[in-house]
């Protein structure tokens, strides 16, 4: 035994410092990176975006704002439809696994604080959406030519929803009782999100009550912010009549959708600290 | 550790009915009992994964409920599942655990503890049952924990691995680390235990060190009981019961010999035997004296019969 073991135990209480959350929530991070990349399934969730970006190139396209089509409206809306399969699908799904293996039990019990476990997967999912979103917005600008027009309203936009589906997906794991089961279910609210969130169709077409309602839901002021940072015009009343702004305006007018999607973060966020189960004995 | 009165209900179910004990630095208590018996849901409640229906648990005085901060960096457990990232490596598992602690052991002195070595760089749901069980030890020392839950740590080990493992909890009881161990093997109990608690249906029916659980039980002096003698013969001894079975159609009788001086009893129960038996002309066939041994208790306890420990 080396001297280490043998210190009385009052002695290391002494010395105890842990590391700070943000460090220790960094280092979950990276090795949810590592995991990432050596599972398969989680693969499966970053290709899922691409499948459905393939559709939406063959769509008709027609110049709704100025030169922007509203092909061009729909990928910039797609964009955010990545956080939300990788989020819901992803976070749902390992840590439906993770606490089945008592995984996350483990970590529980040896003292690492949960906002570091949550925090640790949210940022793995919010760097694989922007890696991909990035990816996917450099194909759309090399084959349309056109710059987005505020590039970083258009990145928040992503991020948000990101950190948002990715608390819907944790909110999942105690409605299931095991990763199939979180697989399957979880398709249910990303479906839900997908098509109110003016990928499938422009929110424009919806009637003005619905649409109203669909804006106070966790997908669609992301949807329009992202727009709106991709055309430059302030979509965030409808596509009709519509207009170029400047930066500042145009961010003035994009308060509202983020403070939704952050009233959500927030919301989520309460839920999921008062829901989540560890233990999966836990009743 | 400090567990008073502790009931813990699912529905109309009471799996824990009024338990009650404490675990001081430096102390190992064993929990043991049948499946169900209502252990593992105690530990969960130190561990702070339920609060109690009625009742308290306490570790280093705090409410452990919820992993406060306060006693967070001082607590750790062996899962009765192992619970580890299987698409690591031994390696990477112990890094990871170690970065995360406040005053993490060294991770080459674990893997040489756990005597995994040659086995860091393998990941780890190549191990064996066994290798991951010494894992799971090795993982809940990194963070140099005060008090520390085994839940049937040596599962799946082979002989070797075991005694190894008793080796390291020795140790590590020998530092002041306070444990509480529940365990399906009796000799592990025999081995580490300072104190131990056999809980049956939620409760706690027989407590103590491990020689005054067995003092309590008694020592047994049978013999084969002679053709020509009836059992009405058989003589009384001082503080003994008897009791005759038939065993392959062969009778025995048993005198099960309590309280009095534990280290004299046996002594002057068989005295009082073989002077009966030079008085009669006969020879005690087969004359047999043993302590009674944890599974003896742990199974009347098993059978529901704990009246006749406990008395």
């Amino acid at each position: 035994m080396s001297t280490t073991t043998t210190r009385s135990p009052a002695a290391q209480a002494s010395a105890r410092t842990a590391p700070g959350l943000l460090k220790q929530t960094l280092r979950l991070a990276r090795t949810e990176f590592t995991l990432f990349v050596r599972y398969k399934t989680a693969l499966m969730y970053l290709v899922l975006p691409l499948v459905l970006f393939l559709p939406l190139m063959s769509t008709p396209s027609v110049e709704v704002l100025g030169e922007f089509t509203n092909r061009d409206l729909t990928f910039a809306a797609a964009l955010v439809s990545i956080g939300l399969m990788l989020g819901i699908g992803h976070a749902s799904n390992v840590f439906a696994a993770r606490r089945e293996s008592l995984v996350l039990k483990r970590l529980r019990v040896s003292g690492v604080p949960q906002l570091a476990i949550f925090g640790g997967m949210t940022l793995v999912v919010v760097l694989f959406t922007l890696a991909l979103a990035v990816l996917i917005l450099g194909a759309i600008v090399a084959l349309s030519g056109t710059m987005p027009a505020d590039p970083v309203l258009l990145m928040v936009a992503v991020l948000l929803s990101a950190v948002a589906m990715t608390l819907v997906g944790l909110l999942i794991t105690p409605l299931v009782r095991n990763a199939e089961s979180a697989q399957m279910f979880s398709v249910v609210p990303m479906m839900a999100l997908l098509l109110t969130g003016g990928v499938f169709f422009p929110l424009d077409l919806l009637p003005d009550p619905v649409r109203t309602v669909v804006q106070f839901l966790p997908v669609a002021p992301a949807s329009e912010m992202a727009q709106a940072g991709y055309s430059g015009y302030d979509v965030f009343g409808g596509y009709e009549g519509a207009e170029a702004l400047g930066t500042a305006a145009l961010w003035a007018n994009a308060l509202p959708s983020i403070g939704v999607m952050l009233a959500w973060i927030v919301i989520l966020s309460l839920l999921v600290r008062r829901y989540f189960k560890w233990d999966p004995r836990q009743p | 550790m400090v567990v008073r009165d502790l009931h813990q209900r699912y529905g109309d179910f009471e799996a824990v009915r009024g338990v009650s004990f404490e675990i001081r630095p430096g102390e190992l208590f064993a929990l043991l009992g049948t499946n169900g018996a209502g252990k593992t849901t105690t530990i969960e409640t130190l561990e702070g994964f339920r609060r109690p229906s009625s009742g308290s648990a306490r570790v280093f005085g705090q409410d452990p409920f919820g992993q406060p901060a306060v006693i967070r960096d001082r607590v750790n457990a062996v899962l009765q599942g192992s619970g580890l990232l299987e698409d690591l490596s031994v390696e990477e598992s112990l890094r990871l655990t170690s970065d995360l602690a406040a005053s993490p052991r060294d991770v080459d002195e674990v893997l040489r503890l756990i005597n995994l070595v040659d086995k860091r760089k393998l990941r780890i749901r190549q191990l064996s049952g066994g290798q991951k069980r010494r894992l799971d030890l090795g993982s809940a020392l990194m963070t140099r924990p005060e008090v520390l839950y085994l839940d049937e740590p040596t599962t799946g080990m082979d002989p070797e691995a075991r005694h190894e493992t008793w080796k390291i909890i020795n140790e590590l009881k020998e530092s002041g680390v306070a444990i509480l161990l529940t365990t399906h093997y009796l000799e592990e109990a025999e081995r580490l235990a300072d104190r131990l608690a056999i809980m049956h249906r939620g409760e706690i029916r027989v407590e103590g060190t491990l020689s005054g659980v067995l003092a309590g039980w008694g020592d047994r002096v049978s013999f084969l009981l002679p053709s020509d003698v009836r059992t009405a013969d058989l003589p009384d001894v001082d503080g003994a019961a008897i009791e005759v079975e038939s065993r392959d159609q062969d009778l025995w009788a048993t005198y099960t010999v309590t309280g009095g001086d534990v280290t004299a009893r046996a002594h002057h129960a068989v005295a009082a035997l073989i002077a009966w038996s030079a008085e009669q002309g006969i020879v005690l066939q087969n004359l047999q004296v043993r302590g009674a041994s944890l599974e003896d208790v742990f199974l009347q306890v098993a059978d529901g019969a704990a009246d006749l420990i406990t008395e």
